[in-house]
């Protein structure tokens, strides 16, 4: 293989990459905080996405994007706020059994209601103008779009790092995993502080949805695609740690980019992955970047 | 508030429990048929259909969904089948096998279906087939279309029939097309299943018997890529550039074929002009894309309306588009069309016995809104039925997504496989080492000896 090629697949990893990764750190900041492991999350994502479609759309090519991002993400924070005042509060000190079987209704529940108001037809979204021309590296084209998406990644798990590492609402958050009773006692209100990990979750989705949104066909069936990738890069990286994520999408990402095209191993490129997860939950149960927690 | 604290060493086996809960709640079926006879009628009968109304290929079953609904309105409007108003039962199996399957049985032991119509993919048909021959029950194939159906011995079922061109006829085609236009180096991509393998072996093995010279720049184990989740398709798109082909093959399909034509285009706007492709597409996916679907590429279809221009398939176009307000895709016209052959049979067999139906539909003559009668051969159960081939070009404003300029109808009859092929198909002599897992046409001592 040549150094241009070696250079296509990697940057292509990345691309699979950047967008599993803003999903699943959304998955992975729920459970770290809630303790809840949301099969929902892939709901919200689709409804993102056919957010991101309707209204880029509606506003053509200069801001349509940029536009049903804003609104993706905003009506994306609102259904995900609402899910966690009607159905989560109620079952947080439930069994995960009960928070499974919730979430997963929540599924069914939001594809029906997606399909009815979006119909079955798949939908198609332009990228934005300024950011649809390709670049020609090492004699090779690739999509302008594809380094967006790695930087939107870059900068959103950024964001997220600082928002969790260097912020008072970061230290509740990690408080409240810790010891709720005591930060409630501390005069924060630990509800609330739920509710907007929970939106920050839906909002991690909702960026995760509209990002991809130009790249792939927005239909009813994203959900279920992207849960079960984003659930074994969690695992893999560790539920509850945004490095895990990021390096879970990262393995994840390039293991598919390579295994597919590679003669020997295209045969088991999607087994890889869940070789992989398989591999980490036997060595190491909680990740490789996930904290054991204590009886 | 209170909170569980959980170890985190429960996780895997939440996450395990998670993810088989989610795989098996997603292969239960839902909705169901009404008992609703109307007057005139001795009662109501049911056909079934399990379809893909979500997953991967859900724009197919809106499609066979809508059509199915109006040629039993059809067939009522005449004075229904043997006298009962006739009423379609569909399911979602989500374009999953299990749930095909899960469907089936429920259309069969629950529903008392007269006939099923054949799920959309090969996969699923391979899986349901068996259980409407054990049962007795009519399967009518206008979407799922892997030869092998007919042809596998342990596949074979009496009461199955093809009103779709198989993946022979289609390979064949294809193979014939690509050949005519003398590319030299070609890249194949192709879904990971029965229907993928099937059609791309028929593409091969036509392609080098009309064109020798012609080269498959890829090697054999990356011609396929994993079905039907795959949404990123950076690796084909690199090694197409890496290898640098005249024209790809391929025949990915439904969200598949869009995605991969949207990535491509971003890698490169020209990317198709330097690498044109030869597909199986249909109008949904030329409908999905609209104008983003590139122009000069050589498609075959399997029931292009646009390309069919006779008073049966403009009334029906007609008639569809005023009720679902939208053009009907290849899928509606082909179930359509089965619909209307069964209804046809089962009147002249003055029953719903599918020992009797099927009497009535091998061997005889339907018209099809395809502009010609087709008829249902002995031995495989398949219509000898035609593809449409052309190149993208835009409508000029008729349309929102192009149609096919130079457009050909080629004939069933051209590409239907021979009948000596297809018994030594049937006669299992086509098989590696006896397994009948290995069945390739290119393997019959008859095609060896050209």
């Amino acid at each position: 293989m040549s150094g241009g090629q070696l250079l296509l697949f990697v940057v292509g990893g990345l691309s699979n990459a950047a967008y599993l990764f803003i999903v699943a750190a959304g998955l992975s900041l729920v459970f770290g905080a809630l303790r809840v492991i949301n099969m929902a999350h892939g709901s919200l994502y689709m409804i993102a996405a056919f957010v991101t479609g309707v209204v880029a759309n509606q506003l053509g090519l200069t801001l349509g994007f940029w536009g049903g991002l804003v609104v993706a993400v905003i009506v994306t924070g609102l259904v995900g706020a609402l899910i966690e005042v009607v159905v989560l509060r109620r079952v947080y000190g439930e069994e995960h059994l009960v928070q499974l079987l919730a979430t997963y209704a929540l599924t069914l529940v939001i594809a029906g209601v997606v399909r009815t108001v979006f119909g079955a037809n798949y939908r198609t979204v332009k990228p934005p103008a300024a950011i649809n021309f390709s670049v020609t590296l090492a004699g090779n084209s690739y999509a302008a779009y594809s380094f967006f998406m790695i930087g939107a990644a870059v900068v959103i798990g950024t964001g997220v790092y600082i928002l969790m590492y260097r912020t008072t609402l970061g230290r509740n958050i990690r408080a409240a995993v810790s010891d709720p009773e005591l930060l409630s006692a501390s005069g924060v209100n630990v509800a609330r502080l739920y509710t907007v990990v929970f939106v920050m979750g839906a909002a991690l989705a909702a960026l995760g949805g509209a990002i991809v949104a130009p790249s792939q066909a927005v239909n009813a069936s994203m959900d279920t695609d992207v849960l079960v990738l984003a659930f074994a890069i969690s695992v893999i990286g560790g539920l509850g740690s945004i490095i895990g994520s990021l390096v879970g999408a990262l393995i994840v990402g390039e293991v598919l980019s390579f295994g597919v095209q590679n003669q020997y191993t295209n045969p088991y490129a999607i087994a890889f992955v869940f070789i992989i997860m398989v591999i980490v939950l036997t060595i190491r149960p909680w990740g490789l970047f996930g904290k054991a927690e204590q009886t | 508030m209170t909170r569980n604290s959980p170890r985190l060493g429960r996780i895997p086996s939440i996450l395990t429990f998670s993810l088989a809960a989610f795989v098996l709640a997603a292969a239960c079926g839902g909705g169901g048929g009404q008992q609703n006879s109307g007057g005139g009628f001795k009662g109501t009968k049911k056909v079934g259909y399990s379809g893909a109304l979500t997953g991967q290929s859900a724009l197919y079953g809106k499609a066979v969904s809508q059509t199915l609904k109006l040629a039993m309105d059809d067939l009522n409007a005449k004075g229904g089948v043997n006298g009962y108003k006739m009423e379609p039962v569909i399911y979602d199996d989500g374009t999953t096998v299990d749930k095909a399957t899960a469907n089936f049985r429920e259309l069969i032991l629950q529903d008392n279906v007269q006939a099923a119509f054949g799920p959309v993919t090969s996969a699923q048909c391979q899986a349901t087939s068996p259980i409407a021959k054990q049962n007795k029950t009519l399967f009518l194939s206008a979407t799922c279309n892997s030869y092998q159906l007919s042809t596998e011995p342990d596949l074979i079922n009496p009461y199955f029939t093809s009103v779709v061109p198989n993946t022979y006829m289609e390979g064949t085609a294809a193979g014939r097309f690509v050949a005519k236009l003398g590319s030299k180096r070609i890249f194949i991509v192709s879904p990971k299943y029965l229907f993928g393998v099937s059609e791309t072996n028929a593409f091969v093995a036509s392609l080098k018997r009309a064109n020798p010279s012609a080269q498959i720049v890829n090697p054999e184990s990356t011609w396929y890529v994993p079905f039907p989740t795959n949404p990123r398709w950076d690796s084909t798109i690199n090694a197409i550039q890496s290898f640098k082909p005249d024209l790809i093959y391929t025949n990915i399909f439904a969200a598949d074929e869009i995605n991969f034509v949207q990535q491509a285009q971003q890698v490169d706007p020209d990317f198709f002009k330097k690498y044109p492709f030869v597909d199986l597409s249909s109008v949904d996916e030329l409908r999905a894309l609209g104008n983003a679907y590139p122009l000069g590429m050589h498609l075959y279809m399997r029931a292009p309306f646009f390309a069919i221009n006779n008073q049966r398939m403009n009334d029906f176009v007609k008639r569809y588009k005023e009720r679902f307000n939208e053009e009907p895709s290849d899928w509606a016209v082909l179930d359509y069309d089965a619909a209307m052959m069964w209804g046809q049979a089962a009147n002249a067999a003055k029953s719903f016995d599918a020992d009797k139906v099927i009497k009535q539909i091998v061997g005889h003559s339907f018209q099809s809104l395809r502009g010609y009668s087709f008829t249902i051969r002995a031995g495989d159960q398949q219509a000898d039925v035609g593809e449409t081939i052309g190149t993208t070009a835009d409508s000029g404003g008729k349309y929102k997504f192009p149609i096919l300029k130079d457009a050909q109808n080629l004939k069933g009859s051209d590409l239907i496989m021979p009948k000596q092929l297809m018994q030594e198909l049937r006669d299992g002599k086509c098989e590696k080492d006896g397994n009948p897992t290995t069945t390739d046409f290119a393997l019959c001592p008859s095609w060896k000896q050209g």
